[in-house]
């Protein structure tokens, strides 16, 4: 069982999320609540229905009456009609309430994780935030459209049914579901070790499907090396483990099946073996009373209430599994809605509308590990990456940042757009009147609008040219300034050969070259023409002609605005009005190309052994 | 990739086939992998037909048992014995249908996880036998879901829907009898309307299967849209754009739920009518049988048999709904797999084997190689000559055929006939095994698995550990823990077949290793390991996104040195490596080349090397210029230098952008 405390949640809390989960369902509420109201109608017809039953045969056909007899046949009918019509609307109501709720989370969900720090991304793989906003709402989903609320209906069904029996005759109704709490412990613990086996197989599969994957994946490195033998065999092994466990799955699955659909039988065999003696006798062992109201009819109704009152019971167990999974499913969801997201401008007026491009840098340090850890103490330690950096760059100036790897160069661009926070020291933002505004007081989206930093890794979306460069902003939208971005960038000539902005660019821009996508993301930036530009530039390899275009691309790019460039080309370095070497997180050589080469220091080494190329990623998760 | 080629070998549309090529079809199948179970089918079979008869006869019972009451009336116990009798008799097969139902289910439905079992292995086989060219048209994660999803379906198809099939046909015939026998113009009265109600529900089902598939469909677009989204969060981030991220989200959340609102629609409205109908023959049995009970046609009890039988019928019909769907699915999944199963390799037929014990002869005759569904050559009459231990480097820029002439040197394509000799013998007609035993190949982008760094190098499939790790993770409660001791047999079924690896290697997996920390050196990775939470034993996560490019490319480079090679094909290794390391590199793949190899066997690798910097080409003994596929210049890096062509200029370039390297001859 510890496996389930820790999988499942016990009732308690699991009623605790769901009531949480209120405030989604809360604007579908009408839906719902009609729902819930019609299933009084259909338990209460599905109990009426044996008790007409009863009345044709201890009535009707005794009596010798077809005008009573067809009578009952229509109501008969007619609480058929009324029984289905309410079950529709029920059924259709509850999971259009489940549905829309669900829907408002999943927007919530994706709203929510775009807006989560880069900190929180570093810590959590993709794959498991994707399995919150596709498999843990669609569990979710699941059990709202038919979980909670059958339960519901089936507690209304059974409990009518109950009452009837009861009311019919209490010393039958105790005789025939005499089974009934042995039937209860049976099911409860076979669903128990069925939920357990199931588990075991869906981690049983999941690990064999992950390794066709990435053998398949991989398949030329596995032909190559001559490993097709050995991945076969491991292949079988991990089938071998699924294969045990949904053979013995399907045991237990056969048993339970058969057992709830014997159970109903032996009751019925039951309550016949002893209602025999009770019917023709004066049967005082069932009570005087019982003796002259037992009758055929009765009977009737009582083998139709008994095949329809342990279904409930079979289906029982089964969906408070599906409530507890579902809210493990909650819990994970909450736990990423709980996590804190960057905050978003309040509205109002931009800080930033005067903003010249100078920016001053004084006594700046930084660690990752400050800012976002919520510990302070915890926060203290952790690599410092810049210390005690003074820097400026004035509007209008081209800097170069160079360094070695883990020089804290690609750092300063993560800072400066606040994709990481947690700077010490002060970064102040000039602006037109001479005042200035101190980064950490502005909230990130005012001031990504007008710096706008370049990445090594340009990320295109499976959608058209066009779309990658407005990124889907409705303002940007408009094909003549589509076209003058990518003009400005010379990368309309290419996206023209391939029929103009609406062209697809593939997954990941597989339509495109690594140059060509490059291109597209300065087409981002010509688009949105920011005050201040920061550029990481590429690493990748990049053959040489495209590499003349990218470096022309480049030099567009930085006319009339600030930009601090994180070089990896000497090239670009030649244009800047400032270089910047970082060594160790310090400001150690400040100066033009020629000045820094004179003095012989850091630079001058740097330019004499080439760039650094290694990848800056890794530095920064040191 | 070109359109036509896709769509030429996009899998099998659904397309509807007679229903005697789909018998023939599916038994095909069955007779290749059912067969061998013939005797649990026969047993499962047998309980079925028992279980039905049970079926039948419990609400005949019941009703021949208040027919018993009824004709007793109040005259005494004489007669009511008989129905207390019949009580016992209902008792017994009640009792006895519960075990013919068990085993009627588990003797269909275990043969059925067999062959999945034996499906999934030969498909996964299989697919491990087929070459780059199928890989370039199909897309892994098709693959894989036909592994995984459409075995599912096959499994369905000879396992539930085989009970199911068989199970209606002795059913619904017993059930009619039955009801016939005990009152044929009732049961005309009240079948019609459930027979009605089962072909608006075979309609429904299949509907409901269609939209089914499209919601599916939808939900992956979905998933698709919420992955890249979250992939690309960086850029959404840093352009503000997570605004109208959420509008293009919106767009197919809402998609997907107007999908699931008609799904809700027809679960909600059309599903229910077989029961419903069901239901209107209850009342019919009511109406015309209560009538047909006053004219004395029909005792009483038969009414309850009526009543019973028929919503036995119902819950037939609904599953053979259910059945008649998934059979056709099952025959569109069971057609998917069986077209992956038929593909052949495509390799040519070998006709010598051919193992490379010393480093070999490279030669290229005229060699003009075209993709399978490109129109242009990817290269044009190449020719050279590499002696035993020798060197050739091949520049060129990105798209000029440097990648695909590796890969037809690696078999990876086959090399049109007559134009590529390895020591003579013409390449295309090698067997694949052993030519590959001696040679190594590491790929522009290099794949790394998600097991440790050491097993990623030696590749013996030693992260059985891990998953044994993952396990033992996982607590057992009460009983389970003794019936599911098969999935620790399982995992250590892997650790079996692994210590077969081992004793067939001569290896101890944890027993020092010179020969790796040799090729490790080599590749530069000591520093890496340092800095590496559990050195070697570091799993590098899902395709290695826990190092960096670089150290990727020098993990797959340590790859194919470890297996010590006699022919070295490097594919623009180098690209993601920084200067220094670089020079490092190129001195330990030239150490390989040298005199001395590090196994100390002297002989020196013969070596293909890709790369687009001219300072890792400089030491090869030839070096062929391509562009667009054909040779532009050749000769030695200082020749080549010398003719000031398309090389000269790029060396040109390359030295000002490293600093005039001055340091560096």
């Amino acid at each position: 069982m510890a496996e389930d405390a820790k999988t499942h949640p016990d009732v308690g809390s699991a009623l605790g999320l769901l009531r949480r989960f209120w405030v989604f369902i809360r604007p579908h509420s009408a839906w719902l609540f009609s729902g819930l109201a019609v299933i009084p109608i259909v338990a209460g017809m599905a109990t009426l229905r044996p008790l007409l039953l009863k009345r044709v045969v201890d009535e009707a056909i005794p009596a010798g009456d077809p005008e009573g007899l067809r009578t009952l046949a229509l109501l008969f009918l007619g609480a058929v009609a009324l029984e289905f019509s309410a079950m529709a609307v029920q059924v259709y109501c509850l999971q259009r309430s489940g549905h829309a709720a669900i829907y408002d989370l999943r927007t919530a969900i994706f709203r929510h994780v775009l807006r989560l720090p880069a900190r929180f991304f570093d810590k959590n793989p993709l794959g498991s935030l994707l399995s919150r906003s596709t498999s843990d709402v669609e569990a979710l989903g699941e059990t709202l459209s038919f979980g909670v609320f059958t339960i519901l209906t089936d507690v209304f069904m059974v409990g009518g049914i109950l009452t009837s029996m009861f009311i019919l005759s209490w010393q039958l109704t105790l005789l025939s579901l005499s089974v009934a709490p042995l039937l209860f412990l049976l099911v409860r613990w076979f669903s128990k070790n069925l939920r357990a086996l199931q588990l075991e197989v869906r981690r049983a599969q999941g690990v064999q499907t992950g390794y066709l994957t990435e053998q398949l994946s991989g398949v030329s490195v596995v032909q190559l090396n001559g490993q097709e033998g050995l991945a076969r065999d491991r292949f079988a092994g991990l089938g071998e483990r699924y294969l045990r466990a949904t053979k013995l799955a399907n045991i237990f699955d056969s048993l339970l099946y058969s057992v709830m659909d014997g159970i109903s039988a032996f009751c019925v065999a039951l309550l016949l073996f002893f209602a025999t003696p009770a019917l023709l006798d004066d049967a005082s062992w069932l009570g005087e009373a019982t003796a002259g109201t037992l009758t055929l009819g009765l009977l009737f109704a009582f083998v139709s209430y008994l095949q329809r009152v342990f279904v409930p019971i079979r289906e029982f167990s089964n969906k408070l599994a599906t409530i507890q999974r579902a809210a493990a499913s909650l819990e994970r969801i909450y736990g990423l809605l709980d996590t804190l997201a960057e905050p978003r401008d309040a509205g109002g007026e931009d800080p930033l509308a005067t903003w010249t491009g100078q920016v001053r840098m004084r006594d700046l340090s930084f660690s990752y590990a400050w800012g976002g850890a919520e510990d302070e103490a915890e926060a203290a330690d952790g690599p410092v990456i810049l210390s005690e950096v003074d820097l400026d760059i004035e509007a209008g100036e081209v800097v170069a940042v160079v360094g070695r790897t883990g020089s804290g160069k690609t750092s300063l661009g993560r800072i400066l757009t606040q994709t990481y926070t947690g700077y010490r020291g002060s970064i102040e933002f000039v602006l037109a009147d001479g005042s200035a505004v101190e980064l950490r007081e502005l909230s990130p989206d005012r001031v990504r609008r007008r710096l706008l930093m370049v990445q090594q890794d340009v990320f295109l979306f499976d959608e058209s040219a066009g779309f990658n460069v407005t990124l889907g902003e409705a303002e940007l939208d408009d094909e003549d300034a589509i076209l003058t971005a990518l003009e400005t960038v010379q990368a309309a000539d290419f996206i023209r050969e391939r029929g103009g902005p609406d062209c697809a660019v593939g997954e990941r821009g597989a339509n495109f070259s690594v140059g060509e996508t490059q291109l597209l993301a300065f087409a981002r930036v010509a688009a949105r023409s920011p005050t201040m530009l920061i550029l990481d530039e590429a690493t990748a390899s990049v053959d040489s002609l495209t590499e003349q275009r990218v470096q022309k691309a480049i030099e567009r790019l930085l006319e009339g605005r600030s930009v601090l460039v994180i070089a990896h080309r000497l090239s670009t370095v030649r244009h800047a009005d400032k270089i910047v070497v970082l060594a160790r997180g310090k400001v150690a050589e400040v100066g033009d190309h020629e000045a820094l080469m004179a003095r012989d220091g850091i630079y001058a080494e740097l330019y004499r052994s080439g760039f650094d190329e290694a990848s800056e990623t890794a530095a920064a998760s040191e | 990739m070109s359109e036509a080629s896709a769509d030429s070998d996009a899998p099998p549309a659904e397309t509807p086939r007679g229903v005697v090529a789909t018998v023939v079809f599916v038994l095909r199948f069955v007779l290749r992998y059912a067969t061998r179970y013939w005797v649990s089918y026969l047993f499962g079979f047998l309980a079925l037909a028992a279980t039905n008869w049970a079926v039948v006869r419990i609400p005949t019972l019941v009703g021949e048992i208040l027919n018993e009451l009824e004709a007793a009336g109040s005259e005494g116990l004489a007669r009511s014995e008989a129905a207390a009798d019949l009580a016992v008799e209902l008792m017994v097969w009640a009792s006895a249908l519960v075990i013919v139902r068990t085993f009627s289910r588990v003797l269909f439905f275990n043969p059925g996880r067999d062959i999945q079992y034996r499906v999934g292995v030969d498909l996964f086989s299989h697919l491990l036998s087929l070459q780059r060219p199928f890989y370039v048209r199909r897309k892994v994660g098709e693959l894989v879901s036909v592994a995984a999803n459409d075995t599912q379906s096959v499994r369905l198809l000879v396992g539930f829907a085989g009970l199911q099939v068989c199970n209606v046909l002795v059913a619904i015939p017993l059930h009619l009898w039955q009801l016939l026998r005990t009152d044929w113009v009732l049961t005309l009265w009240c079948v019609t309307p459930v027979l009605l109600g089962g072909i608006y529900m075979r309609w429904t089902v299949s509907r409901f299967y269609a939209m089914v598939r499209s919601s599916l469909e939808r939900l992956a677009r979905l998933s698709d849209r919420i992955l890249e989204s979250f992939a690309g969060v960086a850029t959404i981030r840093s352009h503000g754009a997570e605004e109208a991220a959420v509008a293009r989200f919106e767009v197919s959340n809402r998609d997907y739920l107007d999908l699931q609102l008609d799904v809700a629609r027809l679960r909600a409205f059309a599903m229910p009518v077989l029961g419903f109908s069901g239901f209107v023959g209850t009342g019919l049995v009511l109406w015309v049988g209560g009538q047909r009970v006053l004219d004395d046609e029909l005792l009483i009890g038969d009414l309850a048999t009526f009543t019973a039988l028929l919503m036995s019928l119902v819950s037939l019909l609904t599953s053979l709904a259910w059945v008649l769907t998934a059979v056709s699915r099952g025959t569109v999944a069971l057609d998917r797999v069986q077209e992956l199963l038929d593909r052949d390799p495509e390799l040519p037929e070998a006709s010598a084997s051919h193992t490379l014990d010393a480093s070999p002869r490279l030669e290229l005759r005229e060699l003009t190689f075209r993709h399978p569904g490109r129109d242009e050559p990817s290269l044009r009459g190449i020719s050279a000559v590499v002696e035993p231990g020798q060197t050739l480097g091949i520049f060129g820029r990105t798209g000029s055929g440097k990648t695909t002439l590796i890969d037809i040197l690696a078999r990876i394509y086959s090399p049109p006939k007559g134009s590529v000799f390895i020591d003579g013998l013409d390449a295309r007609h090698l067997e694949l095994g052993p030519l590959r035993a001696g040679m190594a190949v590491v790929p522009q982008t290099p794949f790394l698995f998600s097991t440790t760094l050491r097993d990623n190098i030696r590749l013996l499939g030693e992260d059985a550990a891990v998953i044994a790790a993952d396990d033992a993770a996982r607590p057992e409660s009460g009983l389970l823990a003794g019936l599911t001791r098969g999935r620790t047999d399982a995992v250590d079924g892997a650790r079996a077949g692994q210590a077969r690896v081992e004793r067939a290697a001569g290896l101890d997996l944890r027993a020092p290793d010179p020969h790796l920390d040799a090729v490790i050196e080599a590749a530069c990775m000591g520093p890496d390991l340092a800095a590496l939470p559990e050195g070697l034993d570091t799993v590098v996560g899902e395709r290695g996104v826990m190092l960096s490019g670089g150290q990727r490319q020098r993990t797959a480079l340590a790859r194919a040195l470890y297996r010590r090679p006699r022919l070295l094909l490097l594919d623009d290794v180098l690209s993601a490596v920084d200067q220094a390391t670089e020079v490092k590199l190129v001195a330990a793949i030239r150490g390989l080349s040298g005199q001395d190899g590090p196994d100390g066997q002297g002989q020196a690798p013969t070596t293909v090397i890709v790369s687009h910097r001219t300072s890792v080409l400089e030491h090869a003994d030839e070096i062929l210029v391509l562009d667009e596929g054909g040779l532009v210049e050749r000769g030695t890096h200082a020749q080549l230098v010398g003719q000031g062509g398309v090389y000269a200029a790029a060396h040109e370039h390359q030295n000002e952008d490293q600093g005039g390297e001055a340091g560096r001859g």
